[in-house]
């Protein structure tokens, strides 16, 4: 009951992307797959906006660490664009409006003063010093310093160059709050610009502070987001005004995740239910579940007791040591080895909450065994598509004599397979929380489950099990038979993704906001064709 | 060894001795320039009139950049001082300016004496009384005032 399991997928398809690079032609079949597209995204072209990916309707794009600051630097200079707002200051206007260019032009041209003033940027010195001075005081160490070794904000408070330097390293070492710095004079608010950070700071300090403002760029800007996956250092930028609710967002690094609520993708069963299932699995709320359906509470001390094996007659062991009978949990001398005798009302509220609890803990461990063991099926099934494609895919290709090309059914059979268990398995949090009394509704949701759960399975089990014969060390010569299993392969994947688009279908209609015409639906499967061909 | 923190610690020292504010004094401990003891004075023609209020200061090496741990010693009835003597003063938190020093410091906590907050209690007691009944307040005062002659 690990719900940081999931993240394991990223590692585990980190080099998939070389793999299947070399089958970078000819895709359509994928194309409601968001990872698919970016599995064959070319890893050279490093300069580029990986935006201009194969898909048309892709709302995503992927950031490198480059893309990154190249859209900063764009942004940066779009605001600094106005005669009147210099490099450094552009920059600090963005942090402080959530790197929104046209934020920074509304609130700049409704009311400049007022903006100067709440971000810092002082338009003259609010503090003169004398102008004929040869050295002036630094404000912190009260040392005199020839001017050449004083700097000021736009404020004009003057400190020496180590005190600045101390101050801005203090601030940086306190986290991002930096990037908002003002003088030191207390109720100063000048704002200190990156030109000062860089003219002032340590050189270490210089590149955490920049470190920190392409942080904020990601962080703090609506429409980007980090990858979440592992020591995966991408950003996504998202424009949702592409078609509806598909969320999926598949990284460079290979993992594919939802935009809006990071967990891994999850399409067709929605956020909400994926976040309660994840707590839920990870919560001790169950092992209290267990507790309360397995054990009964001494009746004397309370202690939770699970009987194991033997006779009714129960000892509490030490300190307590009351001795009580299972059943009926009275005294045991009192009672003398028997409570045959039936007494109506007997179950009393206790007894009810504990066959209550039982049961959703049966119900509870139904749909995660489900949901788990989709989820490993799934891991194993990237590993044998990595295996497939850096052993076997070779041999194949020699003893039945077949191109590379010929072999791409098996390569897709693999991709399908491991799409299929990721939606089917959050299918089973989906099916957990289905309420109980809209039957119709449950009925159908566990019909098409059901059929395509037994495609699915047809079709792993052709992958893996019924490839062997070509794979032994002594496979058939090229022959009809190959052709055969291709043939049955090519099929049971087809067959497979029309169950799953079926049923990824009927989940999302649910979501859409008409459940209660789900059984209503004309969902015959020559309907579900012709809905899919569209 | 003498840092940024040790040298500005000997320069608020000197003006300390030569240019003294009004009811308060403070030095170092022998030795260790970054741990203090201090006095306020309770301001006269008020309720703390006459009282010698004991408090310790402790400096890092982030000094003047990060504000002194203060502490009050001597036993304290305020709204804004907790039991153990720490006080809640802005600019001892998140208000603090490098520009600041230990007669900075001290000057803003002799204020704090006569113009508590009463919206930020740190003691809860004596931010209800001062709210609500000043004699009483007041009385608990003079009784510090009192305890703060005999206690070492």
């Amino acid at each position: 009951m690990d719900s940081g399991d999931d993240i394991h997928d990223a590692n585990d398809i980190e080099s998939l992307n070389e793999d299947i690079e070399s089958l970078n032609d000819n895709y359509d079949n994928y194309d409601d797959d968001a990872a698919a597209a970016d599995y064959f995204d070319d890893d050279d072209d490093d300069d580029t906006h990986p935006a201009k990916s194969r898909r048309i309707e892709q709302s995503f794009t992927i950031l490198k660490e480059s893309d990154i600051r190249q859209r900063q630097e764009d942004d940066i200079r779009r605001v600094a664009a106005v005669p009147s707002i210099p490099h450094g200051a552009a920059s600090i206007l963005l942090c402080h409006y959530n790197w929104s260019v046209s934020r920074v032009n509304d609130a700049w041209f409704a009311d400049e003063h007022e903006v100067r003033r709440t971000v810092g940027l002082l338009e003259k010195p609010v503090y003169d010093n004398p102008a004929d001075a040869k050295e002036l005081t630094c404000g912190i160490c009260f040392e005199a310093y020839p001017l050449s070794e004083i700097e000021t904000a736009s404020c004009g408070h003057p400190f020496c160059f180590s005190c600045w330097g101390g101050y801005i390293g203090t601030s940086i070492n306190d986290g991002p709050g930096c990037l908002l710095l003002r003088c030191p004079e207390s109720a100063c608010g000048a704002a200190v610009d990156q030109d000062m950070i860089n003219l002032l700071a340590s050189g270490e300090d210089k590149d955490k502070y920049d470190r920190y403002l392409l942080r904020s760029y990601i962080e703090d800007n609506k429409k980007t987001k980090w990858c979440p996956a592992p020591g995966c250092e991408h950003a996504v930028n998202f424009d949702p005004t592409g078609t509806g609710k598909d969320y999926d967002v598949s990284c460079l690094c290979s993992y594919s995740f939802c935009w809006n609520c990071t967990e891994e993708s999850h399409r067709s069963v929605d956020c909400g239910t994926v976040s309660k299932w994840i707590l839920k699995n990870s919560s001790e709320s169950e092992n209290v579940t267990w507790i309360l359906a397995k054990t009964k509470p001494c009746p004397e001390c309370k202690r939770p007791i699970e009987k194991n094996h033997g006779c009714m007659h129960m000892t509490c062991s030490q300190p307590c040591r009351f001795e009580f009978c299972w059943i009926c949990l009275g005294a045991w001398r009192k009672h003398g080895g028997s409570c045959n005798r039936y007494e109506s009302g007997e179950q009393n509220e206790t007894e009810k909450r504990r066959e209550m609890a039982k049961k959703s803990l049966e119900k509870y461990t139904h749909y995660y065994k489900r949901w788990a063991s989709n989820q490993s099926s799934r891991q194993k099934a990237v590993a044998d598509l990595q295996e497939m494609q850096s052993v076997h895919m070779k041999n194949l290709g020699d003893s039945q004599r077949q191109t590379e090309l010929e072999l791409k059914f098996i390569t897709e059979a693999w991709l399908q397979i491991v799409e299929c268990r990721r939606v089917l398995k959050w299918t089973y949090a989906y099916g957990y929380y289905l309420p109980d009394n809209e039957q119709a509704k449950k009925k159908f949701f566990e019909y098409l489950q059901g059929e395509a759960e037994s495609g699915l399975e047809r079709l792993h089990h052709c992958a893996e099990k019924v490839i062997q014969v070509f794979l032994s060390d002594d496979p058939p010569s090229p022959s009809e038979e190959f052709n055969d299993f291709r043939k049955k392969l090519t099929e049971l994947t087809n067959v497979t993704r029309n169950y799953f688009e079926n049923l990824v279908k009927a989940l999302e209609n649910v979501h859409d906001g008409n459940p209660c015409d789900l059984d209503k639906r004309p969902w015959g499967a020559g309907a579900m064709m012709n809905e899919m061909k569209e | 060894m003498s840092t940024p923190a040790r040298k500005r610690l000997m320069r608020d020292f000197k003006r300390l001795q030569h240019d003294p504010p009004a009811g308060i004094s403070g030095a170092p401990q022998d030795n260790n320039i970054m741990l203090w003891n201090a006095v306020i004075f309770g301001p006269d023609d008020t309720p703390w009139d006459g009282g010698t209020f004991k408090l310790t200061l402790q400096f890092t090496e982030d000094y003047p950049n990060k504000p002194p741990t203060v502490r009050f010693v001597s036993r304290m009835f305020h709204p804004n001082i907790y039991a153990d003597g720490s006080i809640c003063l802005d600019i001892l938190q998140n208000q603090w300016s490098p520009i600041y020093d230990v007669a900075a410091i001290l000057t803003s906590i002799q204020s704090l004496l006569c113009d508590p907050n009463p919206n930020s209690p740190a003691n809860s007691e004596a931010a209800r009384m001062f709210s609500e009944n000043k004699r009483e307040y007041n009385r608990r005062i003079r009784e510090i005032v009192e305890q703060s002659w005999t206690a070492d």
